[in-house]
């Protein structure tokens, strides 16, 4: 959580999972450069350049697509996540390596300005094996540069987290551009079976994931609860919540946080005030309501983040009649204090 | 993320479920997938019977034609830059007649048909190939 903007907030497991990002980068790059020495010898080095740094920027963009429904499918992805922006940034860098020298290549050697080049040496829009498909890749990175230089908390706090997360899903137009791209340029000329075969199956692969989520989060927004003569709906039977673990239950598309800690119950709105993350999924460590995305925290009986912090949560009213959880659907305001109920 | 992010989000990917694959297919429409692993095994014939002249070697078939130039590339080619060029009794570059991409056939027409053509990589400066009268 952050209260100083500082650059980056590392700690331990963001600094070796930024390690092995980075080693992970240099050997695809080196066996790159191999593979292609090895098989295509008369490649030059600002041609080898520019595919490698292509390519890994596209199974990083891939890998990066993945991470998000992965860790709503399976809580094990979770730590993934909580490092994805990172990765993401990396990305970016191996795209503006990729377009950089691409632009220095094939525009810059010329007496006019590169930009200029880019937009006006080919304008064969009709057709689909000339297309200028560079474009295309010009703006993806134009996208990726603009979530890149926006991914810091600075930004997300100022921004608010919906606004953020809808500049964010951008990456879905930068994916079906680099996607054109790709398709439109590289592979208009290089008819590989295995590198067309990797996108398409790529492509099969996550939207496979997203759209089995979307319908799995779907199902869930869809339950219906029993009410009783109050007007309170059931939640579950008391042994159905983890110890300092939480119950989701959802009331009007809304989901809600039940939790279970140290023999009392309390509920907040599910939604972290950071990036919308799921607090539900999340476990109370250090009494505090912990999200499972990037660690935000707020106490449970009033859903405000701890001093100095200052984000707040909505809060609920409940009630265990005969072992079985009730909640008043009616959200109090952010922040509100509600006694626990006791177990 | 709230139920509107959700719905968001799940509407896209219908959306990109769609509107991929049709770039996919679209792009890949007049590429042959395979050609370029088997270019000896190809055969080629010419879209017209009886041209004035022809040639034939590993890359390229051309076909003379009183009006234009018929020219079948065999096999995609690795260079980035693939123009034609008529070239003068010695060989030297007369006139771009256009640009080649991917296999396949192309037809260029021209008022002044040349003895010989080039195929000339102007990134590199090499000559990939020519035709020999």
């Amino acid at each position: 959580m952050g209260l100083d903007y500082q650059l980056v907030l590392w700690n331990k497991h963001k600094k070796t999972y930024d390690k092995i990002v980075a080693i992970s980068m240099l050997l695809y790059i080196v066996l790159f450069a191999v593979i292609t020495v090895v098989f295509n010898s008369e490649t030059s080095i600002e041609t080898l350049v520019i595919r490698a740094f292509g390519s890994l920027a596209i199974v990083m963009l891939h890998i990066i697509l993945a991470i998000g429904p992965l860790s709503r499918l399976n809580s094990k992805f979770l730590p993934i996540l909580y490092n994805r922006r990172h990765l993401g940034v990396s990305m970016f860098i191996a795209a503006l390596i990729h377009g950089g020298f691409s632009i220095f290549q094939f525009h810059a050697l010329g007496d006019v300005n590169p930009f200029y080049s880019l937009f006006t040496s080919n304008m064969d829009y009709n057709s689909l094996t000339n297309f200028p498909f560079q474009v295309l890749g010009f703006f993806a990175l134009l996208i990726l540069f603009t979530m890149a230089s926006t991914s810091h908390d600075f930004f997300l706090k100022n921004l608010s987290a919906i606004i953020w997360k809808r500049l964010h899903m951008l990456v879905y137009l930068a994916y079906t551009l680099i996607i054109a791209h790709v398709f439109l340029g590289a592979f208009q000329q290089e008819t590989s079976p295995f590198t067309i075969g990797f996108l398409f199956i790529g492509f099969v692969v996550i939207s496979s994931l997203h759209i089995v989520t979307a319908f799995k989060e779907g199902k869930i927004d869809r339950v219906k609860a029993e009410k009783d003569t109050e007007g309170w709906l059931k939640v579950c039977e008391i042994n159905e919540i983890e110890e300092e673990r939480a119950k989701i239950f959802t009331v009007n598309n809304e989901r809600i946080a039940v939790f279970k800690y140290k023999g009392k119950l309390s509920a907040v709105h599910n939604v972290c005030k950071h990036q919308g993350g799921p607090l539900g999924e999340g476990k109370i460590i250090d009494g505090c309501i912990t999200c499972p995305w990037h660690g935000y925290q707020y106490l449970p009986h009033n859903g405000q983040s701890p001093p100095p912090f200052t984000e707040k949560v909505a809060t609920y009213q409940l009630k265990l009649m005969e072992s079985i959880v009730y909640i008043n659907p009616n959200a109090l305001e952010e922040g509100t204090e509600v006694e626990p109920v006791i177990i | 993320m709230n139920s509107g992010l959700r719905k968001a989000h799940k509407y896209s990917w219908l959306l990109l479920f769609i509107i991929i694959p049709l770039i996919m297919f679209f792009s890949m429409k007049h590429i042959a997938l395979f050609e370029s692993t088997k270019k000896a095994d190809i055969e080629h014939s010419f879209s017209r019977v009886n041209p004035d002249r022809d040639f034939e070697n590993d890359l390229i078939k051309v076909a003379f034609y009183p009006k234009n130039i018929e020219i079948i590339l065999k096999t995609t080619l690795k260079n980035a830059s693939s123009t034609v060029y008529t070239v003068d009794e010695n060989n030297k570059k007369r006139k771009i007649i256009g640009q080649l991409t991917t296999a396949g056939i192309y037809f260029f027409d021209l008022n002044d048909i040349p003895k010989n053509i080039i195929i000339y990589d102007d990134i590199k400066e090499v000559l990939i190939t020519k035709t020999n009268f």
